[in-house]
């Protein structure tokens, strides 16, 4: 099951989610679900039905899980679909 | 290491195709077939990417030619034939693609079955 953990490698698809930052302010509070995703992108549909193509590495996203919500940087889902899985995930922050 | 990293990214890879092939199935009870399209190729790439057998609960479900996701009565049809040897028989709707699924195994099986049985009555019968 996907848990934060794991979402980074686990399937983005069938999953409601909200963008809570994103360099185009007019994407920010976007909601609906993930109904496609592309190496830079994914696509979502939202409430009224209509779907919207938003780049991976401008966005925050919310992802809604079974029993929890994970705010995840869009610039770690960079990938296409199968290679998500094998990435390496490196650190995006200084410390 | 390497290994235990392996197990646990083909398990993830065994449930994502799950939830692909599912939601694929949903798509495609709606009349939604570009996208139900869509889901079956991504979870034929989750495959070949981590090199793990297709789970057999979809493997007949989807069109190898077509790519696309067999919704039997709708778009695929589904026979049992007796014909030369005991099989059954998916046919594509969309682009006419056959699969047959031998069923000579579970014949012999059963008749095996049968005879246990007959021999246990027969066995039985004469101990009474």
């Amino acid at each position: 099951m996907i848990t934060p953990h794991n979402i980074l490698r686990h399937e983005l698809i069938g999953l409601k989610v909200e963008i809570v930052e994103a360099k185009n302010k007019a994407m920010i509070g976007i909601k609906g679900k993930v109904v496609d995703e592309t190496r830079n992108t994914l696509v979502i549909e939202k409430e009224d039905g209509r779907e919207v193509v938003i780049p991976k590495d401008i966005a925050v996203f919310l992802f809604q899980l079974k029993g929890c919500k994970v705010k995840v940087d869009g610039r770690l889902l960079i990938g296409r679909p199968e290679e998500r899985l094998k990435k390496k995930i490196k650190i995006l922050y200084p410390y | 290491m390497k290994k235990f990293l392996e197990k646990k990214l083909k398990k993830i890879a065994y449930e994502r195709i799950d939830i692909l092939m599912s939601l694929a199935e949903e798509e495609a009870k709606k009349g939604n077939w570009d996208r139900a399209k869509r889901y079956v190729y991504l979870a034929r790439r989750i495959a070949m990417k981590m090199r793990i057998r297709f789970p057999k609960k979809w493997k007949r479900r989807i069109c190898k030619k077509c790519g696309t996701f067999l919704l039997y009565g709708r778009n695929a049809r589904v026979r049992i034939k007796s014909k030369r040897y005991p099989h059954v028989v998916i046919t594509c709707l969309e682009c006419g693609a056959i699969y047959r699924i031998p069923m000579i195994r579970e014949k012999k099986e059963k008749r095996r079955k049968k005879l246990e049985e007959r021999l246990k009555a027969k066995s039985n019968s004469q101990t009474s």
